[in-house]
């Protein structure tokens, strides 16, 4: 469907070699990764919030246990390999304790009744607007959670449910990899795209307000063609630079399958948003109108692929976990006739404009 | 009405004007010409006070130069004046007779009046449909917006059709015969002649020659004579029958004539022929550059 | 200034596209925003579900944990697999009766990771049915936030109608769960006194969890992978109560996401203004409204004016229609203060960005740089809301205390608000610098517009800086001649805002990391501070503001670093008055405070710094006397001076 005229690539050409030469693409990649970094950062960062395993586990934690059931929470530390217990008599005495910072927490434990039966009561005191504040609670809750493990065991009788086992924590897992697969890729697989279609608006509407569209007219050059070339340069763009993550990732050890689909993706997505842009640009006539429209309407159509069977992320994530099934390989393949499509029906509508009116 | 003092424009390394010194009176028109790059634009605009000069002052109007009062008082028309296209020539105007505090009624007076003498049609149409010689003549409207005692313009005829040329460089003569101040550059001196009382030459960032035609035509013009014979002297072409000669001043007209007779024959003929400005301008750059490689 | 001027170009800004282009953008735009709020539903409601059918999980129906697996959508059932299966990579858990098999790679670990998870909420959904709600939850937890050595109610919370003000307002009715009345106690110091509400029922909990979000029901932490599970976390947090899976870390999640959207619309707006600002630019278009009496700050308020009202206007809305949402009534007034500087801040920085940029082309990637950089700015601080007191640098913090109905101090939103201000005063300062006849029409690089912005605000020699010149009258002594070293220590003093939110920022992200964070936070701050002292003095020997010369450099190095230092001390100080606990752990940071006698401290906390201020700019600025490559060496040298400086002041204090 590309007419190999040279012009065509001429244009392309230009438009590839104006983007090296204002080291915008240097600039791009360095968006991408400032983006992909920021994402980890959030991401990883809160997850270590999270997760005690990714904390620095050393410390132990300290508590002051009072109440009349301080036992039964005896009893859970012992399951666990965690915190040292204070006991103390008086709740008053380890508020104190716990004001002049010498525990890390205190917990009551008394026994309540509610409804038909009893329950451990537990009221726990953590510091407030402290940085240590988050592993307190989350040590705290593998404490506590053990005592109701334990606590449910002894009231087995009274459950009809049988909890299943929960299997045993010693496979070291790490709670990045739907991360990586699942939002980082996307992410960095989808950006390109959107990035291109970002600069075909640009490189649209600079030409038409620079009045430069003109003196390419007067070349030999339909406007088919300049828009050919325009469009060919980002389309092509955007995979190659899915490419590059890949390899990236790929040298981070991290295994990602089926890269030749993955780039078919990208291009046909590339496509659309770049469509999209051809579109917005010619219609408008304007960066600024078309630009926020642009951005609009490709977060209108990345939203409504919620609709669809598999949401792209997810086909991302699939195919580069290799996970795929026969509908993720159809969502690939709707995706290229839809691009293929949408840039014949754009081809004709380009054909029909009349490039005085622009 | 304007002074320039020894105005110089540096742009890093590149002196774009090297002490330009010329004043215009009330009421002249005033022209500054020289090639591309010349640096009139550059003067043009720090007397506008569009551009801070590096050293040198301006006074224009009794202001100086960087005075946003002085503003008021002054037309500018840059060389490209890229107008907001989305706007219609009436709206446009309006905002920048707001800008120059023109109350409401005279502004609209004003720019209906300039508009009929400039006769431009189509007042609600956008600007970015209209052709360059009208974009043009808006941007002359908004030169007058304000009633400026002194006009600036750029190029005031670059890039239209003769036709439309013309008639722009007749609407500033008429402004001039109104009593306003002109001063324009140009690289074509066909306008230049035709309309200015004094001009001052620019090459290179440098004012190399200043003063009115005739003084301009006096220092660096040169009239040729064209001595037609009957028989062929030293220097001569046949030339339908006859020989031409062409010497630069009355001895060697002399000598022509008596070489002439020495070898039997007669002088028929003499024409002179006094050089333009655009042969005053060549010699100027030309003898600038002679003296530099001396 | 002009007001009458600046806002008829506001008014034209707005008006001329009066020819309806304009309209028609923003109708469309907004009936494309309306669809997506059709399909915003879905998002939320059905939830994504980016890693359904990521793991393969070989397993039989006999298997006790069939009906775990089957019950998530993050694992396909793979009946009949085998051990060849498993090794060859096409199914990741095998399940062998009631015992898995996993291969040792990464997915299969993750998968195994994940089953854990979701075992474990299998087991509470199923309890959740039982009779018997005691036997089935034994334990309820109460979880009290409480400032240390505080007395027994915490200063910054303000929770005397915190009956009501429990998470689940955010999505439900306020009264329609146990939680709710078991969550906040009025009186943090004696939790002991209301035994007989009940703690939370989690049976009832549960009830109300599975239909909405945010809410803290047992349900909750389940339906999200990555490690992102735990994340929720009440509106108003001082007292979480549930059962022990229900107790999370401060996280002031929800508030967080309701603030980013304050966030969003400005990225839109800032693509238009950027838009508008580069077409003034672009053919020479603005060159007559420069030629006009009108001041070119007329004429940037002008052109600004519109897209700041427009941004407050879009923050208002959502500051209303938030606090109707959240807590049922009007408010939303300090958020909206909050937000005005960061609006300004987004405005500034895309105005000087549209100054620089060279094209739309360009202008998009600078757009695109500035929406990250500045959202992270805003958002990654607010993340640590409830944790430090580092997060007030960024405003969006004081959105979301003011979402959580926390009371904020005045020291506080200066602390928090007074920065970004400044630092948008400084771009848009910087930024109309370029903008003149000879800056704003040329195709200069960004490097060489940065250098020419810096040396905007540093007069010639001899000549007049508007700046500067309008000290004269206020001034005794002749000051024509020291003006080129006043402006350029005054530069370097406007630059702290800028260093100043830097280095917080930095705090606020590296501190995560451990020990390191501070030798990492120390470089950081030597390499901002270094430039932000030298770059416009390296700029003003690129223009030839000043003959290279050694007594020239160093003059120029000490009146770089006496403002800096000065800029630095009122800063501090100011913070000392505002924000004491934070001041103080900043001047540590300066090489400040040290317990000792009077002399010792005046001796540290003023002479030390103003000595490393001034030897390091000197360094640098004889650097820049001598060109390119030196001033770079000069400024690794200037850089290693200082990092060594705060390494012994730091190693010295602690």
């Amino acid at each position: 469907m590309f007419d190999p005229r040279s012009s065509l690539f001429t244009v392309a050409k230009r438009d590839i070699s104006s983007l090296s030469r204002e080291k915008t693409i240097v600039l791009a990649i360095c968006i991408q990764l400032f983006i992909a970094g920021f994402s980890s950062f959030l991401v990883v960062g809160l997850t270590s919030l999270y997760d005690p395993s990714s904390v620095d586990s050393e410390e132990r934690l300290e508590l002051a246990v009072t109440g009349e059931d301080q036992e039964k929470l005896v009893g859970a530390a012992a399951e666990t390999d965690g915190p040292q217990l204070f006991r103390y008599d008086d709740r008053e005495d380890a508020i104190g304790a716990f004001d002049s910072g010498d525990v890390d927490a205190v917990v009551s434990v008394s026994r309540s009744s509610a409804g038909d039966g009893t329950r451990l009561r537990v009221e726990a005191v953590v510091p407030a607007e402290d940085l240590k504040t988050t592993l307190i609670v989350v040590r705290l809750r593998e404490l506590l959670t053990a005592l109701e493990r334990l606590e449910r065991t002894e009231r087995g009788a009274q459950l009809e449910f049988t909890p299943v086992e929960v299997p045993s924590d010693d496979a070291g897992s790490s709670s990045y990899f739907g991360f990586t697969y699942t939002i980082l890729l996307p992410l960095l697989l989808f950006l390109p795209p959107f990035i291109s279609g970002s600069i075909v608006v640009d490189s649209i509407t600079e030409e038409i307000e620079r009045g430069t569209l003109e003196l390419l007219r007067v070349s030999p050059v339909d406007l088919i063609d300049i828009v050919d070339g325009k469009a060919l340069a980002m389309v092509l763009l955007a995979p190659v630079q899915a490419l590059l993550w890949i390899l990236l990732l790929r040298a981070n050890d991290i295994a990602i399958d089926h890269v030749g689909t993955l780039l078919v993706l990208v291009t046909a997505v590339a496509t659309i948003t770049v469509v999209v842009g051809v579109v917005l640009g010619l219609v408008t006539g304007r960066r600024r109108q078309a630009q926020l429209l642009y951005s609009v309407l490709v977060i209108l159509l990345f939203g409504a692929t919620v609709l669809l069977p598999e949401h792209p992320a997810r086909t991302v994530a699939l195919l580069s976990a290799d996970s795929a099934t026969t509908t993720t390989f159809a969502h690939v393949g709707g995706f290229a006739v839809v691009a293929l499509s949408l840039y014949a029906v754009v081809r004709r509508y380009v054909g029909r404009v009349d490039p005085e009116s622009l | 009405m304007i002074e320039a003092q020894n105005l110089r424009k540096e742009y890093g390394d590149f002196v774009a004007v090297d002490g330009s010194t010329f004043s215009v009176q009330d009421g002249e028109v005033f022209g500054i010409i020289g090639p591309n790059g010349a640096g009139k634009t550059t003067t043009l605009k720090m007397l506008a006070g569009l551009v801070e000069p590096t050293a040198g002052e301006a006074t224009v109007a009794g202001y100086d130069a960087n005075d946003r009062e002085m503003r008021t008082h002054l037309g500018f028309l840059p060389e490209e004046s890229p107008l907001y296209e989305e706007m219609t020539p009436l709206s446009y105007l309006s905002f920048f007779a707001d800008l120059y505090d023109v109350p409401d009624g005279v502004a609209d007076r004003r720019i209906h009046e300039t508009l009929d003498e400039l006769e431009l049609e189509h007042r609600e149409r956008q600007l970015g449909d209209m052709s360059k010689g009208m974009k043009r003549k808006v941007a002359i409207a908004r030169s007058l917006i304000n009633d400026p005692a002194v006009l600036i313009y750029d190029e005031p005829a670059s890039g239209l059709d003769p036709l439309t040329t013309n008639y722009i460089i007749e609407f500033t003569e008429q402004l001039a015969r109104e009593g306003k101040t002109v001063v324009f550059s140009a690289h074509n001196l066909f306008h230049v002649e035709s309309i200015c009382d004094r001009v001052v030459i620019m090459n290179e960032g440098e004012s190399v020659a200043r003063g009115d035609l005739d003084e301009l035509q006096a220092e660096y013009g040169e009239t040729t004579y064209h001595v037609y014979t009957t028989v062929e002297v030293p220097g001569s072409v046949r030339e339908n029958g006859r020989y031409r000669r062409v010497v630069e001043s009355m001895d060697a007209v002399e000598r022509t004539r008596e070489a002439a007779r020495q070898a039997g024959g007669s002088v028929v003929d003499i024409r002179t022929e006094e050089s333009s400005l655009e042969e005053v301008f060549l010699n100027v750059a030309d003898s600038r550059k002679r003296r530099r490689g001396g | 200034m002009t007001p009458r001027k600046l806002l008829r170009i506001a008014w034209w800004e707005v008006t001329r596209n009066a020819g309806g282009i304009d309209r028609r953008t923003l109708a469309v735009a907004f009936v494309i925003l309306a669809l997506f709020g059709l399909v915003t539903p879905l998002l939320l409601d059905g939830g994504v579900g980016l890693d359904d059918g990521l793991y393969r999980v070989g397993i039989d129906e006999s298997s006790p944990y069939y009906p775990v697996v089957a019950d998530d959508e993050t694992f396909v059932v793979r009946p009949g697999a085998d051990r060849a299966d498993l090794r060859n990579g096409d199914v990741e858990l095998l399940f062998e009766g009631a015992t898995v098999q996993f291969r040792d790679n990464p997915k299969s670990l993750a998968a195994y990771g994940e089953l854990r998870g979701t075992v474990e909420r299998f087991n509470n959904e199923q309890l959740r049915l039982e009779e018997n709600g005691t036997a089935a939850f034994p334990v309820s937890v109460l979880l009290e936030y409480r400032q240390r050595g505080g007395g027994g109610d915490s200063p910054r919370i303000e929770d005397d109608d915190a009956g009501d003000g429990g998470a689940s307002d955010g999505t439900g009715p306020a009264d329609d769960g146990e939680v709710d009345d078991a969550g906040p106690g009025d009186d943090p110091g004696s939790g002991d006194g209301e035994e007989t509400d009940g703690t939370g029922d989690p049976t009832d909990g549960g009830g109300s969890g599975t239909g909405g979000t945010g809410d803290r029901g047992p349900s909750l932490g389940g339906d999200s992978g990555g490690g992102l599970g735990g994340i929720s976390g009440p509106l108003s947090d001082d007292q979480v109560s549930g059962s022990p899976a229900d107790i999370s870390p401060p996280f002031p999640f929800q508030s967080l996401v309701l603030a980013f959207l304050f966030v969003i619309p400005l990225n839109f707006l800032i693509q238009a203004y950027g838009s508008t600002i580069l077409s003034e630019r672009i053919n020479r278009r603005g060159e007559l409204l420069l030629a006009s009496p009108v001041s070119r700050f007329d004429i940037i308020g002008g052109k600004t004016l519109p897209y700041f009202l427009g941004g407050m206007a879009l923050e208002s809305v959502i500051a209303i229609g938030l606090f109707v949402v959240v807590h049922g009534e009007l408010g939303g007034v300090v958020s909206l203060l909050a937000v005005a500087p960061l609006v300004l801040l987004f405005l500034g920085a895309t105005f000087l960005g549209a100054m620089f940029a060279r094209s739309f082309k360009e202008l998009t990637f600078v757009t695109v740089t500035i929406t990250v950089t500045l959202t992270s700015y805003a958002f990654v601080p607010a993340i640590f809301t409830d944790v430090g007191a580092v997060a007030l640098i960024s405003p969006l913090t004081l959105v979301v205390r003011d979402l959580q109905n926390e009371a904020i101090t005045l020291g506080e939103f200066t602390f928090s608000t007074a920065p970004p201000l400044l630092c948008s005063g400084v771009f848009f300062g910087l930024g109309a610098g370029l903008y003149r006849e000879e800056d704003m029409f040329d195709q200069r690089s960004l490097r060489g517009r940065l250098l020419d912005a810096l040396v905007g605000p540093i007069p010639r020699a001899g000549g007049s800086s508007r700046l500067t010149a309008r000290l004269d009258p206020y001034v005794a002594l002749d000051l024509r001649t020291a003006r080129q070293y006043v402006a350029v220590g005054g530069l370097t003093a406007t630059l702290i805002p800028f260093v100043f939110v830097v280095q917080l920022l930095a705090i606020a992200l590296l501190f995560a990391l451990g020990e390191i964070s501070l030798i990492l936070v120390l470089v950081v701050v030597a390499i901002i501070e270094e430039i932000a002292k030298s770059l416009h003095v390296y700029a003003s020997f690129q223009h030839r503001r000043f003959e290279p010369g050694l007594k020239t450099a160093l003059a120029l190095g000490v009146a770089s670093g006496v403002g800096f230092f000065f800029a630095e001390k009122i800063a501090l100080l100011a913070q000392l008055v505002g924000l004491p606990e934070l001041a103080v752990g900043e001047a540590g940071l300066q090489g400040g405070i040290v317990p000792g006698p009077f002399a010792l401290t005046v001796a540290l906390f003023l002479l030390a710094p103003l000595v490393l201020h001034v030897v390091t700019a000197a360094i640098s600025a004889v650097g820049a006397s001598r060109g390119k490559r030196q001033y770079g060496i000069a400024l690794c040298l200037a850089m290693l001076v200082h990092l060594a400086y705060n390494l012994t002041v730091v190693m010295a204090v602690v």
